[in-house]
């Protein structure tokens, strides 16, 4: 596993938080040190933007590859919209995605991310 | 481990040995504490660590996948949990079937080398043995535990919390990992999904509060937790074996099937960092909510009793009989909790063991031997520097010498262990030797800390170890027979080490009836060790007990009347250049005294030539060097004569004549004055060549009978140099003078030599 991360969607830096954040291909110990201030910033960009009734969006579908440091990213960022009152919205996670948060105990958790969008 | 790849294999290969010894290390340590809490049963902090010891072989036992050892500590670890919840008070049987379990425990340890043999149904049934009594032992604490009032709480959690359907068993796990797990390159993705490897995962719960918010989080850091259930019929070993890569970096609980709610509120209690995790569990399903409320009530009542205001306390003891000691424990755990929230640095404690490094022993004789090598070759060097005269030369070899020294004294030092642990090894034996004796005995040690070469400490155990039974056996009396004699009951023996000139000294005394010359000396005239009739001097007497195959005990006992008698004891400790002396009083005990050479490997010396030969002196051992003047008297054949020394006789000794060097006498002649043990003399030598850093090797078998030899050396410029044995020279230079009572002109015997001449 030596390749380093293959480039992730980060958006544009002036991209306000209604831009969803698009999770790379691969979610991983080896990418999280790189994804880490591109969401910080995305989370900071756009955090007043938006009245706290939006859920954050995070597009999923594109990822390939996960393992636990990935998801404690994933864990992180919702627990941070949530500490600001606002929720995190999970669309169309991948089959990786879904298999990773099952064998992590997380099933539960990713299926409330779902709902907080089909909620909003 | 099925699954286990041969990689793993020869890891464990590798690191067994490594393993046993340190389970070697525990299992000691678990003696001394077991031993130590005879004196203060209820001592929390003993017992914490008695709990700890055994906890640690077991687990890592179970990374070794040594099953026989894991079941048989779990049982031991029963017990000690209820004792050090204060719910069974430590008896003296419960000490002895402890100790018992320990000496089982260690010969499991001395199989695992070859864990593949099928032992012996007899093994297994003494083991099973044990097994019922430790669990006899802890379930009359529950049936306390029911007398102490705690009955309507506890008794219907007893029973199994989860009615496990099919056959499979489900164990309920808890791991919370450390944050340097990510960067050690472990993935608990991966870890549980091995853990589905082993049965069914039927709940899971992340427990995700540790998760930091983004800002706060550093990404490479782990902050997971899980509990989870497994329905598996792998043992407890397997399932903690799944996380032994990462057991050094996380927290682990695995509760077997059919754990209580006490054992969950237990669990509970012991991550007091994670408030939630009683919900988690009820959310995994490991327990209902009503069993955990049910646990808990049990926990804080114990609790209350010991925070609660005075009178609760003591109403609560009064009225329910709460055991004291669960009451102690209840505040002990108290008590911690507050220190660890004033003191959140809990790494202090842990500290120590990254303090020490474990090396072989060969790799460390390998450089010792390598250093002798140096210092050989470095003295070479400086003569050799010596030789052309050039000053600059010289100096740098001098201070080449100087580091050489400094090394060599830092490496022999590596290699010095203190003696306390053998001495404490002994409390094992006194207490169980004088039960079996009927005697009563207190032990004391003394300068425990005095250090000694490893070797020589794993030689010196066998001979004391005879020693001190010796002194049970024959030594001290029962305590009738002390009080006839109008003496305590209970009897001395003391254990001491300590310095004294460059040698070590050990010292086994008691305050028993002494050596019984009249049986002695029956004994000898029996044996004709001596002539009968002929009686000889008292301390010959003593040393008559040093002779092969000698034995006085009226029965022959099992302990030390088995024939292997003080002579092996004594060649043992010759063996190691040492000397052993005994001095007794009839009724009022015995003191045998122990002489050790500090190291088998390399001394400071003192270098001196005797004609065409070299000497070397223990430096340690050398007093003073005075010139000889005329008042010298010629030596006799064996080479003594006397010279006066500040108004004393002292002793002394011609190398020249001793030896047959048959050389012309020089013009001037220094005498080197010797202190060994109480006595001194001196040895006339040539020529001073001083401080010489001596690379002790053996003797030749041809000169094993020369006297007052203890090896050789090779000088710098090849030369070989003898060392010279202090004691045994001095035995030499004295003579017979000193054993006066066989002289009848004792008092002058000094002058007697010079008379003579």
């Amino acid at each position: 596993m030596a390749k380093r991360s293959k480039t992730s969607a980060a958006p544009p830096a002036a991209a306000p938080i209604a831009t969803p954040l698009a999770l790379p291909a691969e979610l991983t110990i080896y990418t999280v040190g790189e994804l880490h201030p591109q969401w910080l910033a995305w989370l900071g960009q756009g955090a007043a933007a938006l009245p706290a009734e939006v859920p954050a969006e995070v597009q999923a579908a594109a990822v390939e590859q996960v393992d636990a440091a990935g998801l404690q990213l994933l864990l992180s960022l919702q627990r941070a919209l949530l500490d600001g009152g606002r929720s995190l919205q999970i669309q169309a996670p991948s089959a990786v995605l879904r298999g990773g948060c099952e064998a992590l105990g997380l099933g539960a958790w990713l299926q409330a991310q779902m709902s907080e969008g089909a909620q909003a | 481990m099925n699954q286990m790849t041969d990689a793993d294999n020869s890891f464990i290969q590798e690191a067994l040995p490594a393993f046993i010894s340190e389970a070697q290390e525990q299992i000691e340590s678990l003696e001394q504490l077991l031993l130590q809490l005879e004196d203060a049963p209820s001592d929390i902090e003993l017992l914490n660590a008695l709990f700890r010891c055994a906890h640690t072989v077991k687990g890592s036992a179970g990374i070794f996948g040594l099953d026989r050892v894991v079941a048989f500590t779990h049982h031991v670890e029963t017990l000690l949990d209820k004792l050090r919840e204060g719910q069974l008070d430590l008896t003296p049987d419960l000490s002895t079937l402890l100790l018992q379990c320990n000496d089982q425990l260690r010969t499991l340890i001395g199989q695992a080398r070859d864990a593949d043999t099928a032992e012996t149904p007899e093994a297994g049934a003494e083991r099973a043995a044990l097994v019922e009594r430790l669990q006899a032992a802890a379930g009359h604490a529950e049936a306390q535990e029911l007398e102490a009032g705690l009955a309507p709480a506890t008794a219907p959690a007893h029973a199994p919390v989860l009615a496990i359907t099919g056959s499979a068993r489900c164990w309920h796990v808890s791991v919370a990992f450390g944050t340097e797990t990510f960067r050690n390159g472990m993935d608990p993705l991966a870890l549980l999904n091995y853990v589905r490897g082993l049965g069914s995962v039927p709940n899971l719960v992340c427990d995700i509060a540790g998760v930091p918010p983004l800002d706060q989080l550093d990404p490479e850091s782990c902050h997971l937790a899980f509990e989870l259930g497994v329905e598996t019929d792998a043992s407890r070993a397997e399932i903690e074996g799944a996380f032994s890569f990462v057991r050094d970096d996380c927290v682990l609980h695995v509760l077997e099937p059919g754990a209580t709610p006490e054992d969950y509120a237990r669990l509970i209690e012991a991550m007091p960092d994670n408030p939630r995790l009683g919900d988690i569990l009820v959310a995994c399903g490991a327990i209902t909510r009503a069993q955990l409320q049910q646990g808990l009530r049990t926990q804080s009542a114990a609790v209350a009793a010991g925070t609660t205001q005075q009178p609760l306390g003591e109403i609560l003891q009064a009225t329910s009989g709460v055991s004291p000691q669960v009451v102690h424990a209840a505040l002990n755990k108290q008590t911690k909790a507050k220190q660890r929230d004033a003191a959140p640095a809990t790494a202090a404690t842990t500290g120590d063991d990254s303090r020490f490094i474990r090396v072989q022993a060969d790799r460390l004789d390998a450089v010792i031997n390598l250093l002798g090598e140096l210092v050989i070759a470095g003295a070479g060097a400086a003569l050799l520097a010596r030789q052309t005269r050039q000053g600059a030369l010289i100096e740098a070899n001098g201070q080449i010498s100087r580091l050489i020294e400094e090394v060599r004294n830092g490496t022999l030092q590596l290699r010095m262990v203190p003696i306390g642990e053998t001495f404490s090894r002994f409390r094992r034996v006194v207490r169980d030797t004088a039960a079996e004796l009927g005697k009563d005995v207190l032990l004391e040690i003394q300068g425990g800390e005095t250090e000694l070469d490893k070797s020589m400490v794993e030689r010196i155990a066998d001979p004391l170890m005879h020693l001190v039974r010796n002194a049970l056996d024959h030594g001290l009396e029962t305590p009738a027979q002390r009080q006839a004699d109008g003496k305590a009951g209970q009897g001395r023996l003391v254990l001491s080490a300590g310095h004294e000139s460059g040698s070590i000294l050990i010292r086994i005394s008691d305050d028993g009836r002494g050596i019984q010359r009249d049986k002695v000396l029956q004994r000898a005239w029996e044996r004709g060790l001596v002539e009968p009739g002929v009686t000889p001097a008292d301390a010959d007497i003593d040393r008559l007990i040093f002779e092969p195959g000698f034995s006085t005990a009226e029965k022959v006992t099992n302990l030390s009347g088995r024939g292997v008698g003080m002579d092996v004891v004594r060649r043992n400790i010759e063996a190691l250049r040492g000397t052993v002396a005994l001095t007794s009083e009839p009724g009022a005990g015995s003191r045998i005294e122990i002489r050790l050479p500090l190291t088998l490997a390399i001394i400071d010396g003192f270098l001196v030539g005797v004609g065409a030969s070299k000497f070397i002196f223990p430096l340690e051992s050398v007093v003073e060097v005075i010139e000889a003047r005329s008042s010298i008297s010629t030596p006799d054949a064996q080479g003594r004569s006397v010279v006066e020394l500040r108004g004393r006789v002292l002793p002394v000794l011609s190398m020249r004549t001793l030896y047959g060097l048959a050389t012309d006498e020089p013009e001037r002649i220094s005498v080197v004055v010797i202190k060994s043990g109480s006595h001194s003399y001196g040895v006339m030598v040539d020529v001073l060549l001083g401080q010489h850093q001596t690379v002790i090797k053996p003797l030749g078998r041809m000169f094993r009978s020369l006297r007052g030899m203890s090896g050789s050396s090779i000088l710098g410029s090849g030369e070989v140099a003898l060392i010279l044995d202090v004691n045994s020279l001095g035995e030499l230079a004295a003579g017979k003078q000193s054993v006066p009572a066989q002289s009848p002109d004792a008092a002058n015997g000094g002058h007697k030599t010079f008379v003579r001449n």
